[in-house]
C-alpha cells in the first residue's frame, strides 16, 4: 500500500462550513482532499479511500440537525463503502449526519441515537471553548484513535448548540461500552471524567465525545480535530508557561493532538481495510 | 392601479397637506423634499419614484447631515490605501505570500434600530449585512467582531434590556456560527442611557489577493459592450421595506408595528452558499480567469434600488430594470415594493451578456439554489445603458426615470452645532475608599465584568485560524494566510468606544475610541493600519445633539492622525469605512451617550510574536508604560464606588502615547515581553488583575506590586485613573534590554512589580500591603458579573 495517493472525500452539504480547514489537515496528515459537492454523482464516492463529513449547519439543521443530509444519496452510498471497512469521521455537524444515518452506534442501520440540546449553566444554545478528552480505546482500536496513547488526554474545542450525545434505550450504551465503541469522552485536563459543566460542555451520557460504530471504522465525534491540528491553534492559557510565544514560528506549525485523528486514519488506511 | 400615475406634489397642495399624503403613503421625507424630487424630474413623481428618492434621500443612505463634518476631518488616505470609504468596505495593503499581494478588505454598520425592536433579527441581519459588503468586494471573509450597548438591565426598562441582551447575542451567533465566520473580537457596555435605543456595531474583515479586487461599479467595457445586471440570492419579498427610512427617525412606540416590517429576515443558510468560498467564488475565478471584467454589489439599505443604481452611476453608466424580472417570494408585488424591499442574501452582479449564461448556471444548476434554498437563484433584470438614466419597467410601463446622478448624488443639509456644558460632580474629598472593595466593585460591575457569557456563543474556531481569541488578548489575532499560503503574517482586529468618556467631552470621546482600539492591536504585538468608524448619536436637527456629532469626529481625526502609523513619515491611520447612525433617541428626547466606535486593525509580520495578556511565569517582571494622570470623569472608579461621573475625561498626550505605542511594538516584535495588557476601564489595578484571570483554569499566578512613587498622585487615582498605557510582563533576563529600548524611542517605563507563585495579588505602598487578594474571590465575582443582565 505504501507510496500510494490515499484519496479522501470531505463531503459539501448546503451549509457545510468546515470544510476547507479539514480538508487542509487531511493534506498536513499526507493524504488527498477533495471537497465532494453533494449533488456530483454519489457513484465518484466509492474511488476513495475515506470520507470526512466536517462540521456546519447542512440544510439549516432543519427538523434535527443533520437529518436532512443523512437522507442524500451521498449518505446512501457511505452506509455501502462503510461496511467495506472503509474510515468515516463525522466532525461536529458531521457526527449529527452520522447518528442520523444509523451507522453510529450501527445495529442493522437503525437511528439508536440524537445528539439533543446541551445542557449547560446558564444561558442555553450555542457553546464554544476548548475542553478536554480522553481516549478510551485500547491499542490500535478504533480507526481514528491509532496513534493516542490508551487514556491519553488531549485539549481540543467545541463548538455547537446540540452535542449531548442520548440514546433512545438505556441499554444502547452499556453495549456499546462492552463493544469497545467508546471513543472519546470528556474530561479535565488531568484526565478526569467529571461530569459537571464546563468540563462535560453539553451535559453527555457518560460524557461521550466521540463514539465508534461496531467495527470501528465509523466515529461521530462532537469536538473538532481540525481546529487543534496545530500548536499555533491552542489557546495560550492551556499552556503553563506560555511556551508558545517563547518558542516562535516553529513551535506554532508543529502538528497538535489534533492531527493525530487524521494520521491514524492515513495509519489506517495504509494497513489494509479489513474487508475489500 | 395602474403604476405609471403620478402623486400630485407640485401646485395646489398644502405644505401640511402633501405632508399627510407623504404620511399616509410611509413616505418620510419633507414636503420640500418632496416638491425637490418634483423639480428634478420637471413633472409630478410616480409612487415609485418617491420611494426611490425617500431612500436614497434619507440619513441613513445620503449622510446629508455628516457628509460635510467627515470630509472636511477624517484621514481616509495613507499610502497603504488600496480603497477609502467610498464603496461597500475599504481596503488596505496586507502582505506578500508566495509572491502574490494581499490585501485586507474591512466594513463597519451598525443595526441599532433594527436591533431595539427585534433585536434577533435585527442583530444577525446586522452581521449578514457587513458580510456581504466585505465579501462583494471579492474578499473571502474571515472575521466579525461586535460593539454592544445596551440599557440598564435593572433599570426602568429592565425586562426589555434583559429581552434585547439576550436576544442580540442570540442573533449574532445563530448568524455568524451558521454562516461559518469567527466572531474574534468585541465589547458590551450597559447603560441608561441605552434603554431605548440599544447600539449593535458589527465589524467584517475579509482578505482577497491584490490582482482579485472586484469593485462596487459597472466596468468601463460596458460602454463598448452589452452587459447584464444580474440579481442574485433571495427572492425579493416585501421583509425591510422602508428600513433606511426606519433607521433615520426616532424610535417611537405607536409606530412600532410599521417598524416590525421595516426589520429584515435573515438566512444564514443560503448565504453559506453564496459567499465562504461557494456560489460567489465560483464566479469570480471563472471571470478572472478568462479575464472578464465584471462588477459586483451587495443589497442592503435601500434595495434594489439603491444597489443597482449606485452600481451603475459610479461606472458613469445608466440602468434599464425589469422590475417583473426579479425572482419574488409571491406574485404581483408592488413595483415600489420590489424596487426598494431590503430582503436579506442578495447580490448584483454586472457581467457581459456572453458571461451571463455561466453565472446563472452557476447558481441555479451547480449550487441548486432555487431547490435547495426556497426559490432562490440568479435572474436577468435588466441592462447597462450609456445613457446616464434610471429607468425601472413593470409590466412594460415606465415606472421610473430619473438622472441616475440625482438618484445616488443625494441631498446635504447644513446642520447647526451648538456647544453643551457638561455638568458632573466629583467625590466629596475625604477618606480614600478601601482599596480591595473598590476593586471588586469594579471587577463584579456590569462594565467591569467577564464578557465570557456573551463571547463563549460565538464561534472562534472556525476556518482554523485563531491564534488569540477574546479572553486570551486585546485583540483577536489571527494567521489567515497561514493554511492556504504557509505566509505567517498575523492580523489583530479591536473594536472599541467608551460612552463614559463621551458623555463627558465629546471630542476626547472620539479620540479615546481610537487610541484604545489602537493600543489593544498594539498590545498583541501588532501595528495599527486602519480605522474604521461608527457614529452613534442623538437627532442631528437638533444643534446640541449634532455638536456632540462633531466634537466626536474631530477627535476620531485628531487622534488617528498623530497617532500615526508606525513605521511611516507621519502617515496617518486611514478610516478606511465607517457609518453614521443619527436619531439614537427616544420620543421623550432621550438620546444615548455620544458612541463614536471604532475598529481597528493591525498587522504583525509573524503571528508567532503575538503575545496575550495573561502572565505567563512567576518571577516574570511587571513593567508599566503610560504616566498615570489625574482625569477620573466617567472612570469605572467614580461610576462604581462614588456613584458620580467626575468632570475630566480622559485625555491624550499625543506625542507621548504615540511614542509609547510605537515602542511598545518594538518590544513585542523583539520578543522581549511574554505577555501585555492595555490600561483602560478600570485602571492599571483593573489591568493587572486581569492578567491573572483565565476563565478555562484555577489562577495558578499571582502578583506582588509596589508602589514607591505613584507619579504625584493619590494611591486610589493612581491605580484606578483610565490614561491609556500598558502593562508587560517581562522575563528577568529581558528587562534591561526591554527597558533601554523604551528609553531610547524617548518611552518611559516603571518596574512596578513581578508575578509570584501564590495565586494572590498584593499591592505594596512604602512597605504597607494596601492590598492582598485571593485572586480566586477575585476570580469568582468577575466571571459572574453578568448573571444580572441574565446573561
Amino acid at each position: 500500500m505504501k507510496g500510494r495517493q490515499i484519496r479522501i472525500a470531505v463531503l459539501q452539504f448546503p451549509g457545510t462550513n468546515c470544510e476547507y480547514e479539514t480538508a487542509a489537515v487531511i493534506e498536513a496528515a499526507g493524504m488527498t482532499a477533495d471537497v465532494f459537492r453533494w449533488n456530483r454523482r454519489s457513484s465518484e464516492l466509492a474511488g476513495f479511500d475515506g470520507f470526512v463529513i466536517p462540521g456546519g449547519f447542512s440544510y439549516q439543521d432543519r427538523i434535527r440537525a443533520g437529518a436532512v443530509a443523512s437522507k442524500k444519496a451521498i449518505c446512501a452510498v457511505l452506509v455501502e463503502e462503510a461496511g467495506k471497512g472503509k474510515p468515516i469521521l463525522g466532525i461536529c455537524n458531521g457526527a449529527q449526519v452520522l447518528v442520523e444515518t444509523g451507522l453510529v452506534p450501527g445495529n442493522e442501520s437503525r437511528i439508536d441515537m440524537a445528539l439533543a440540546h446541551n445542557k449547560v449553566i446558564g444561558k442555553s444554545g450555542y457553546h464554544c471553548d476548548w475542553a478536554f478528552i480522553r481516549n478510551e480505546t485500547q491499542e490500535k482500536v478504533g480507526a481514528f484513535s491509532r496513534l493516542f496513547a490508551p487514556n491519553e488526554v488531549i485539549p481540543i474545542p467545541v463548538a455547537h448548540a446540540e452535542g449531548r450525545f442520548v440514546t433512545k434505550n438505556a441499554n444502547t450504551l452499556d453495549t456499546m461500552v462492552r463493544n469497545g465503541q467508546i471513543g472519546f469522552r470528556y474530561c479535565t485536563s488531568t484526565g478526569e471524567v467529571l461530569e459537571v459543566f464546563p468540563v462535560n460542555p453539553n451535559g453527555a451520557q457518560l460524557n461521550l465525545a466521540g463514539a465508534y460504530n461496531r467495527a470501528g471504522n465509523v466515529l461521530a465525534l462532537m469536538p473538532h480535530p481540525e481546529r487543534g491540528a496545530w500548536n499555533r491553534q491552542i489557546p495560550i492559557d492551556l499552556e503553563r508557561k506560555g511556551q508558545r510565544r517563547l518558542q516562535g514560528l516553529e513551535y506554532s506549525r508543529m502538528q497538535g493532538p489534533g492531527m493525530k485523528f487524521f494520521l491514524s486514519m492515513r495509519d489506517y488506511i495504509l494497513e489494509g481495510s479489513p474487508v475489500q | 392601479m395602474k403604476y405609471t400615475e403620478t402623486i400630485p406634489v407640485s401646485g395646489q397642495t398644502s405644505d401640511a397637506e402633501l405632508q399627510a399624503l407623504l404620511r399616509k403613503m410611509n413616505i418620510g421625507m419633507s414636503p420640500a423634499e418632496a416638491r425637490k424630487v418634483a423639480g428634478i424630474l420637471g413633472r409630478d413623481p410616480t409612487r415609485v419614484e418617491l420611494f426611490i428618492f425617500d431612500i436614497e434621500w434619507s440619513e441613513h443612505c445620503s449622510y446629508k447631515s455628516s457628509r460635510a463634518t467627515l470630509k472636511k476631518y477624517l484621514p481616509t488616505d495613507a499610502s497603504n490605501v488600496i480603497l477609502g470609504p467610498s464603496e461597500d468596505a475599504g481596503i488596505i495593503k496586507f502582505t506578500t505570500a508566495n509572491g502574490r499581494e494581499y490585501a485586507l478588505v474591512f466594513a463597519h454598520e451598525s443595526h441599532n434600530h433594527p436591533s431595539q425592536v427585534l433585536p434577533i433579527e435585527g442583530a444577525a441581519t446586522g452581521i449578514g449585512g457587513i458580510v456581504r459588503d466585505v465579501d462583494c468586494m471579492g474578499a473571502h471573509v474571515i472575521a466579525v467582531a461586535d460593539a454592544l450597548r445596551f440599557g440598564n438591565p435593572s433599570g426602568k426598562n429592565a425586562a426589555r434590556t434583559r429581552w434585547i441582551a439576550n436576544g442580540v447575542v442570540d442573533g449574532i451567533w445563530q448568524y455568524g456560527n451558521a454562516l461559518g465566520v469567527p466572531n474574534l473580537a468585541g465589547d458590551v457596555y450597559f447603560d441608561d442611557s441605552f434603554d431605548d435605543n440599544c447600539l449593535v456595531n458589527v465589524v467584517c474583515l475579509g482578505v482577497v489577493p491584490a490582482d482579485r479586487i472586484i469593485r462596487s461599479r459597472v466596468p468601463r467595457q460596458a460602454a463598448e459592450e452589452d452587459y447584464d445586471l444580474i440579481l442574485i440570492g433571495k427572492p425579493t419579498d416585501g421583509s425591510g421595506f422602508g428600513g433606511v427610512t426606519f433607521a433615520s427617525e426616532i424610535m417611537n412606540d405607536e409606530e412600532k408595528e410599521r417598524q416590525l416590517g421595516a426589520v429584515q429576515v435573515h438566512d444564514p443558510f443560503l448565504k453559506n452558499i453564496l459567499i465562504t468560498r461557494k456560489a460567489n467564488k465560483m464566479v469570480w475565478d471563472l471571470a478572472f480567469e478568462r479575464g472578464i471584467p465584471i462588477g459586483m454589489k451587495d443589497l442592503g439599505g435601500g434595495g434594489l434600488a439603491c444597489a443597482s443604481s449606485e452600481i451603475c452611476s459610479a461606472g458613469g453608466f445608466g440602468a434599464v430594470i425589469h422590475l417583473d424580472r426579479v425572482h419574488t417570494s409571491m406574485p404581483d408585488m408592488p413595483p415600489e415594493v420590489i424596487a426598494c424591499s431590503e430582503t436579506q442574501e442578495r447580490f448584483i452582479f454586472a457581467v457581459p451578456k456572453e458571461f451571463t449564461p455561466d453565472v446563472l448556471r452557476i447558481y441555479n444548476d451547480i449550487w441548486e439554489l432555487p431547490g435547495e434554498a426556497n426559490g432562490a437563484g440568479a435572474s436577468v433584470i435588466g441592462r447597462t445603458m450609456k445613457d446616464p438614466v434610471f429607468q425601472l419597467l413593470y409590466h412594460g410601463e415606465t415606472v421610473c426615470e430619473a438622472p441616475i446622478e440625482e438618484v445616488t448624488g443625494g441631498i446635504r443639509y447644513e446642520r447647526q452645532a451648538e456647544p453643551i456644558e457638561f455638568k458632573g460632580t466629583n467625590p466629596p474629598a475625604g477618606e480614600m475608599p478601601d482599596i480591595a472593595g473598590s476593586l471588586e466593585k469594579v471587577l463584579f460591575s456590569l462594565n467591569g465584568c467577564s464578557r465570557y457569557p456573551v463571547y463563549r456563543h460565538y464561534d472562534t474556531e472556525v476556518q482554523g485560524m485563531a491564534v488569540l481569541r477574546p479572553g486570551e488578548s486585546d485583540a483577536g489575532v489571527m494567521a489567515p494566510l497561514e493554511l492556504t499560503e504557509q505566509c505567517p503574517a498575523g492580523v489583530a482586529l479591536s473594536v472599541d468606544g467608551n460612552p463614559f468618556i463621551g458623555e463627558i467631552d465629546p471630542y476626547w470621546g472620539g479620540a479615546a475610541a481610537v487610541a484604545e482600539s489602537m493600543r489593544n492591536v498594539v498590545a498583541c504585538g501588532a501595528v495599527p493600519r486602519a480605522l474604521t468608524d461608527c457614529l452613534c448619536y442623538g437627532n442631528p436637527e437638533k444643534p446640541k445633539a449634532f455638536w456632540q456629532f462633531v466634537r466626536g469626529v474631530r477627535g476620531i481625526a485628531d487622534a488617528a492622525s498623530r497617532l500615526w502609523q508606525f513605521g511611516t513619515n507621519k502617515e496617518p491611520v486611514p478610516i478606511v469605512s465607517g457609518n453614521v447612525s443619527f436619531y439614537n433617541e427616544s420620543a421623550l428626547g432621550l438620546a444615548i451617550k455620544p458612541s463614536p466606535i471604532v475598529a481597528c486593525v493591525g498587522t504583525m509580520s509573524d503571528y508567532s510574536t503575538a503575545v496575550g495578556h495573561m502572565v505567563t511565569g512567576a518571577g516574570h517582571q511587571l513593567l508599566m508604560v503610560g504616566r498615570r494622570r489625574d482625569e477620573m470623569g466617567g472612570s469605572a472608579y467614580f461610576r462604581e464606588v462614588f456613584r458620580v461621573t467626575g468632570t475630566q475625561a480622559v485625555t491624550i498626550d499625543w506625542e507621548q502615547e504615540r511614542k509609547d505605542m510605537h515602542g511598545v511594538v518594538q518590544v513585542l516584535r523583539k520578543g522581549l515581553a511574554t505577555a501585555c495588557h492595555d490600561i483602560a476601564d478600570g485602571g492599571c489595578i483593573t489591568a493587572l488583575a486581569e492578567m491573572l484571570f483565565s476563565h478555562r483554569r484555577a489562577p495558578i499566578f499571582g502578583m506582588t506590586v509596589r508602589l514607591d512613587d505613584t507619579q504625584g498622585l493619590p494611591v486610589d487615582r493612581f491605580l484606578f485613573t483610565e490614561t491609556g498605557g500598558f502593562i508587560l510582563e517581562i522575563p528577568e533576563e529581558n528587562v534591561a534590554a526591554a527597558m533601554s529600548l523604551l528609553s531610547d524611542n524617548g518611552v518611559p517605563s516603571w518596574r512596578i512589580g513581578e508575578v509570584t507563585e501564590q495565586s494572590r495579588i498584593v499591592i505594596k505602598h512604602k512597605n504597607i500591603n494596601i492590598l492582598d487578594i485571593d485572586i480566586k474571590v477575585l476570580l469568582y465575582g468577575w466571571f459572574h458579573g453578568l448573571e444580572e443582565a441574565s446573561l
